[in-house]
């Protein structure tokens, strides 16, 4: 564990990121929400207080999505294109280490984003004057955990394929991903024989819509997620991404630069 | 040559606002007044400009999450053609509340753990997403949908669906009040649907519903009269709602015209309605009544002859007229003796 290796390689991602100005689009974007929901509010109506909800969660699930893939595809392949790589290798990090610290910075852009929306998004809610609740903080603590998910799965497309392919898989996976599983108990219901290999399609596809509390945080009546199944996804988000985090090292430490 | 120029911008800036200035004429072309009103066939507008499918497509969308509001957040599914042929049952809705919906064909789309093959996957995702068992469930007093269909109609004054049910959900209640906004309402989508059929018959039925013990059939006829006029000029373009839709008009504007006592225009509705709709079994009876036959209900009614007259009892006219929005999607079943 080369923690300070980590730190820095994470402190590089963020910079860059702000150099690229990606963290611009993000407010551009929160401003656009803020902007839709002042229309909304400008045509007078009232009780849309789920629907404002409602397109929050699905606006912030979105967006923090499309960061996360974006900001993480394009770190490895960056560094090989713009030849930085070969001064970061000549420092006493490992390949290994330079995965970590560039997931974690990929990781912590798209937190950065995600809490910039949040606070935009929390913002706009308040046009509609919709009340906090203690559910929408597990919602935003599962949906970071789901955030490290997507960076993982994203991050390893890239050391395998070129950045545009990532992105496109990538975001077929994360988007798509729930809907294969809704296929699949349907395909193991209608032919039990089936269900052994559905399992394991299931198994090796990540969960990202285990981490989206946002029905739960939309709707009224419905109770905090036990205790339990936030560390079930704690131990899932970091399994899972450890288990991305293996495989990108697998090709990465043999790759020649 | 700078001249030129400047005319030549100039006169497309003219052009250009000339064109944004009439697009209204063209809005019957992109969004056809005789159209399909089912999701799939709003959504199959190629034509329509980019705008236009951004509309229908975010009023479609806002009509599905109509149905999460009733059901809490639950989302459901109907079920497939395979699960039924395997024999499996919907959850099946609570039977002491009013009708919303069709619940013996849908499931919840998490599924319940005895039908899930994930193990704790399943269990996390239904205990983090909206899941509940709803086996025998109830819904959400469906006004609290009403905005979304303010909403989706304002998006998409075109999106017929949203306006004939949401005047359908402001009649819940079913007083005065709820009246008057759900009649404003259809009033509304009819200056932007004209020649909708739907339309057209929901604001008839309005006027046929029972409001202090009368029943407003001359309000009523000019509405049906038009939608007979623009069905029997579509009538092959009409889709299976429409037809549907189109049959009731018929039943209505037969039943309004005897209470009107206008015979005459009766009968060539009844012709022209058994024309279309050779089986129907109510303009069959009516056809029969205006010729003088007397019918009587065999099964279910007391020994007695009923004589079906403008004067008929209000139960019967009900099944007739439509006015009981739940039998309505039904054909009434009645079977006749003729004596």
């Amino acid at each position: 564990m080369n923690i300070s290796a980590y730190r820095a390689l994470a402190r590089c991602v963020v910079l860059e990121s702000l150099r690229r100005k990606d963290l611009w689009v993000v407010a551009i974007l929160g401003f656009v929400i803020l902007l839709a929901s002042s229309t909304l509010g400008f045509f007078g109506f009232t009780g849309l207080e789920i629907f404002a909800k409602d397109m929050a969660v699905t606006v912030l699930g979105m967006f923090s999505t499309i960061i996360a893939i974006l900001t993480s595809c394009r770190l490895v392949p960056d560094e090989v294109k713009n030849r930085t790589l070969y001064p970061l290798l000549a420092r006493p990090i490992t390949r290994l280490d330079l995965l970590v610290g560039k997931l974690i910075g990929a990781v912590a852009v798209t937190w950065i984003s995600f809490l910039m929306l949040a606070a935009l998004t929390a913002l706009a809610l308040t046009i509609f004057h919709v009340k906090f609740e203690l559910i929408m903080v597990q919602y935003l603590l599962a949906k970071m955990m789901g955030l490290v998910v997507v960076c993982g799965f994203s991050m390893a497309f890239s050391v395998y394929m070129t950045p545009s392919a990532s992105a496109t898989v990538a975001f077929l996976v994360a988007f798509g991903a729930p809907m294969v599983t809704r296929g699949l108990i349907l395909a193991s219901a209608g032919n039990p024989a089936l269900t052994p290999v559905c399992k394991a399609i299931n198994t090796i596809l990540p969960q990202t819509s285990l981490f989206d509390l946002g029905g739960r945080t939309v709707y009224i009546g419905w109770g905090l997620v036990p205790v339990w199944v936030m560390g079930f996804l704690f131990v899932y988000g970091l399994f899972y991404s450890g288990a991305m985090l293996f495989f990108s090292w697998l090709k990465f430490r043999r790759q020649a630069v | 040559m700078l001249k030129v120029g400047t005319i030549l911008a100039t006169s497309s800036v003219a052009l250009a606002a000339v064109m944004g200035a009439s697009t209204g004429s063209i809005r019957n072309e992109v969004n056809p007044p005789i159209k399909l009103v089912g999701l799939e066939a709003h959504d199959s507008h190629a034509a329509a400009s980019i705008l236009g499918q951004f509309r229908t497509s975010a009023s479609s969308w806002l009509y599905l999450h109509a149905d999460l509001y009733l059901h809490n957040g639950v989302e459901m599914r109907p079920l497939t053609d395979d699960e039924i042929k395997r024999g499996r049952r919907g959850v099946g809705g609570n039977s002491n509340e009013q009708k919303i919906h069709d619940d013996s064909k849908i499931v919840t789309v998490v599924p319940s753990a005895k039908d899930d093959f994930r193990g704790i996957f399943g269990d996390v995702e239904r205990t983090t997403s909206s899941y509940k068992d709803m086996t025998g469930h109830g819904h959400n007093k469906p006004t609290a949908s009403l905005p979304l269909f303010r909403l989706m109609t304002l998006l998409d004054p075109q999106f017929v669906q949203g306006w004939t049910t949401g005047s359908y959900i402001m009649l819940w209640d079913k007083n005065e009040e709820g009246f008057e906004k759900a009649l404003a309402f259809l009033q509304e989508g009819l200056k932007h649907n004209p020649k909708s059929i739907d339309i057209l018959t929901e604001i008839a039925a309005s006027y046929l519903k029972e409001r202090n013990g009368v029943r407003d059939f001359k309000t009523a006829i000019p509405y049906l009269r038009t939608a007979r006029t623009v069905a029997a000029e579509n009538f092959g373009h009409l889709s299976e709602d429409e037809r549907e839709a189109t049959l009731k008009n018929y039943r209505r504007l037969a039943v309004s015209l005897r209470e009107m006592n206008l015979i005459g225009e009766e009968r060539s509705v009844v012709i022209e309605g058994l024309k279309l709709f050779p089986d129907d079994v109510p303009l069959g009876r009516f056809w029969r009544v205006l010729n003088g036959e007397v019918i009587s209900d065999a099964e279910t009614s007391p020994p007695s002859v009923i004589k079906l007259a403008p004067t008929q009892d209000s139960a019967s006219r009900d099944s007739e007229d439509g006015n009981d929005k739940n039998n309505d999607d039904e054909p009434v079943q009645v079977k006749v003796r003729i004596i």
